[in-house]
């Protein structure tokens, strides 16, 4: 008898409640007289916690320094940040929470692609903005001119296939290589990187030579390097991360090949010469902001470090640069949008072209109406005595030469 | 645990055991479908998370609780159920088909994988079907055409017969099947099937002499697990509106082992009882994490300590409850201390509570101890 009831009861209130009135396309919350709440969520226990830790950190250190310097017109920043351990579900759950209990204005610098899309629909549905996701996901910045929540996607992390792409035109084109060759992780990064080398070659009109894979997590590479060199590569793509980085170069360098190297933006950081030594040597890499030494550091990239160890007891690296600059480009643009904040102003001021630059020498960020990806350049550098160099800034592959 | 006194064998098939336990559904039942008027969206949104796991927990309960099998493996039949919800949408099936088309085809597979756990037992057979759901994992990187690779699929909004399911909606439907699915059980445990399965968990062999044909039951058991994992997983598809196959992956599959183990494995109501820990006990660390400073500076100020030592004590406090990972932490130390103290799960914790009320200036300590442990599917 209860179970007829019950689903009765549940049929009715299903017909009902089914047609869920449409919300509210943009709405803005989270903004007191004294006061502006934003929201982020990264992981810090989870698989991709080496980034999510010194991120977090980055945006919270970012938060202070804004706010000690008087906050955004008047009013201070503050940061609810959250765990979610790399589960689109936990992430989905605090999402909701930020949203609802929290009251955030905008969700800032949100980290990993399952964890960030996963929840985007609901910040969306809330008419909220979705700002700054520290992944390259192509859902998170491309537009549907049909949906008018797309609007509210901003996103300024450089694709892998960009950064790819520029690393393999400037060197071709400034070091006049002949035949280039990739060597790529066979997943979805990799696809990234041999779409790159594809369509730059087709752009070079230069013929391709030698693709190979290896699986993630592979260590032997003696195959694929000497299948390289036997078809006379003089220019290696490399579309691996830090370790399969190394695991090539050495391989390359034990055969005694001597073979030049580009590597996109998941090898260009401090770690790869840090661990590859002399067989990184020379390698051209490209990636979205320069690479700093905590004692060569000069100005505002300096007084950062500094000020990050003292906080967090730790050295910056380049992670935190993400978090940073997360918060400090929405705070620059808050500040633009004036002291009526509202969703619909900072919209307009994020897409009034006006450019941020970082303390980085990263590239310019920028949106406009119709790009809400706000990265197109990036920074090349070349390996010199066991330490990134930058060699040439703000190139695009997109500009002519 | 107290002992049932039958009288009568139909008792023991009967959906429930009491009047008192009538009311008490009813009022259960009542109070889910009035929910959505009573709590915010983020409460509603974490009690449809915790009916997908309510559900995964009954699938996994059949299959270890009653028929002893284990599997380390059950994130793959999400993630074909998930799938299956995910392209059947874009080709224009309708919800209510596809639910039951990826619940039927989830159960397929399901007993494919079954067949090996008639030769292997414990950890062989978890060994199996951790492979099983690695192959399924990489199956869905790799197979691009049809299942986006890593880049993932995103799903449309869940929608009934051209009605587009809102918050409420869609926590109806999970309601609904949440129902179904309970009721399916409890027929099938209390049905010759059940019986078979109850048999073979405790002794293959005895069943086996009984003329229970252990191949078929096994197989069965691992069709009907799978295929209520199908169903969950669809719903999981679209709570989560977007998937992609790193979204299936060994943590998941352990986390349903955990539902059973931490809600007790014997019972139907340890599912959801393990469904609502694994999902809620986050969402509480966090309201701690926000809440505690605030507590600890009222306390502090209460006892009237002095600003500089309060400054510095809070100082600390949030630096702690800030710290990375340690919600993890806390997580994890809750588990192994369950374990430890309550093997039974939070369900022998609720029988003892129960227990202790009825018999109570008679209850003691070692009428609460059990008087048979149970897993031994190891034994042959």
């Amino acid at each position: 008898m209860k179970t007829t009831l019950l689903s009765t009861a549940a049929a009715l209130a299903l017909c009902g409640l089914a047609a869920q009135p449409a919300s509210a396309q943009f709405k803005t919350q989270g903004i007191t007289d004294t006061e502006i709440v934003i929201g982020t969520h990264m992981d810090m226990s989870g698989p991709i916690k080496s980034w999510g830790v010194p991120a977090t950190n980055g945006m919270k250190l970012a938060v202070e320094q804004i706010n000690a310097s008087g906050g955004i017109n008047g009013r201070k920043l503050r940061l609810v940040s959250e765990d979610d351990g790399y589960d689109p579900k936990k992430a989905v759950l605090q999402t909701q929470k930020l949203i609802e209990l929290d009251k955030v204005f905008a969700i800032v610098s949100a980290m990993g692609s399952a964890t960030t899309l996963a929840p985007m629909p609901l910040v969306q549905a809330a008419g909220l903005l979705h700002l700054f996701p520290i992944t390259a996901a192509e859902f998170t910045f491309k537009m549907d001119p049909s949906k008018p929540e797309d609007r509210l996607k901003f996103n300024m992390f450089s694709p892998y296939y960009d950064t790819m792409r520029l690393g393999i035109k400037w060197v071709i084109e400034n070091k006049g290589f002949k035949k280039p060759c990739i060597v790529y992780q066979d997943d979805e990064m990799g696809k990234n990187f041999t779409d790159a080398y594809t369509d730059q070659l087709k752009d070079l009109k230069i013929p391709e030579v030698t693709k190979v894979s290896f699986k993630r997590g592979a260590t032997d590479f003696n195959s694929q390097v000497a299948r390289m060199k036997a078809d006379g590569c003089d220019l290696v793509a490399l579309g691996s991360v830090v370790r399969e980085s190394i695991g090539i170069t050495t391989v390359a360098k034990k055969l005694g090949w001597d073979v030049a190297f580009v590597v996109s933006s998941p090898s260009f950081v401090p770690d790869f010469p840090d661990l590859g030594k002399e067989a990184t040597e020379g390698i051209y890499g490209v990636g979205q902001t320069e690479i700093f030494y905590s004692d060569t550091a000069k100005g505002e990239v300096k007084d950062f470090i500094e000020a990050y160890r003292k906080s967090f007891g730790i050295e910056a690296n380049q992670q935190a640069t993400a978090g940073y600059n997360g918060a400090m480009v929405f705070a620059y643009f808050a500040k633009m949008a004036g002291k009526n904040l509202t969703t619909e102003s900072m919209m307009a001021a994020l897409e009034s072209g006006k450019v941020f630059d970082d303390i980085f020498g990263g590239a310019p960020i920028s949106f406009s109406k119709d790009n809400h990806l706000g990265v197109s350049a990036a920074v090349i550098g070349q390996i010199k005595n066991g330490r990134w160099t930058t060699i040439a800034k703000n190139q695009s592959y997109k500009t002519e030469k | 645990m107290s002992a049932h006194i039958r009288t009568d064998y139909a008792q023991s098939d009967q959906l429930f055991a009491s009047r008192a336990s009538v009311i008490a559904y009813a009022a259960l039942g009542v109070l889910l479908v009035a929910a959505p008027f009573l709590i915010e969206s983020y409460y509603l949104s974490q009690l449809v998370f915790v009916l997908i796991y309510a559900i995964v927990g009954v699938a996994m309960n059949i299959l270890s609780g009653q028929a002893g099998q284990v599997s380390i493996g059950h994130a793959a039949f999400l993630a074909i159920g998930a799938y299956s919800a995910a392209i059947a949408q874009k080709y224009g099936v309708p919800l209510p088909v596809y639910l039951v088309l990826a619940g039927a085809f989830t159960g397929l597979i399901g007993y494919l994988v079954g067949l090996p756990a008639l030769r292997l037992h414990g950890i062989y057979l978890a060994i199996a079907t951790l492979a099983f759901a690695f192959i399924v994992e990489e199956v869905l990187a790799r197979w691009e055409s049809v299942t986006h690779g890593n880049e993932g699929l995103m799903l449309a909004a869940p929608n009934v017969f051209g009605m587009k399911l809102g918050t409420n909606g869609f926590y109806y439907l999970c309601l609904g099947v949440t129902v179904v699915v309970m009721l399916a059980a409890i027929n099938i445990i209390r049905s010759p099937t059940g019986r078979a399965f109850l048999a073979i968990r405790d002794s293959e062999t005895a069943a086996r002499s009984m003329g229970i044909d252990t191949a078929r039951y096994k197989t069965s058991a691992f069709a009907i697990s799978a295929a209520i994992t199908g169903v969950a997983g669809v719903l999981y598809a679209h709570k989560l509106s977007f998937i992609s196959p790193e979204m299936f992956s060994l943590a998941v599959s352990i986390d349903f082992v955990m539902i059973i183990i931490i809600g007790g494995v014997l019972s139907l109501r340890g599912a959801v009882f393990g469904a609502i820990f694994m999902i809620m006990v986050d969402p509480m660390l966090i309201v701690v994490k926000d809440k505690l400073p605030q507590i600890t500076d009222a306390a502090m100020h209460g006892i009237g300590l002095g600003e500089p030592i309060i400054a510095s004590i809070q100082a600390g406090v949030l630096r702690v409850v800030n710290a990375p990972g340690l919600k993890s932490l806390i997580f994890g130390l809750i588990i192994i201390l369950f374990i430890i103290y309550e093997p039974m799960g939070l369900d022998g914790r609720w029988q003892r509570v129960k227990a202790y009320c009825k018999q109570f200036p008679l209850a003691r300590q070692r009428s609460a101890r059990p008087q048979r442990m149970f897993l031994k599917s190891e034994r042959r």
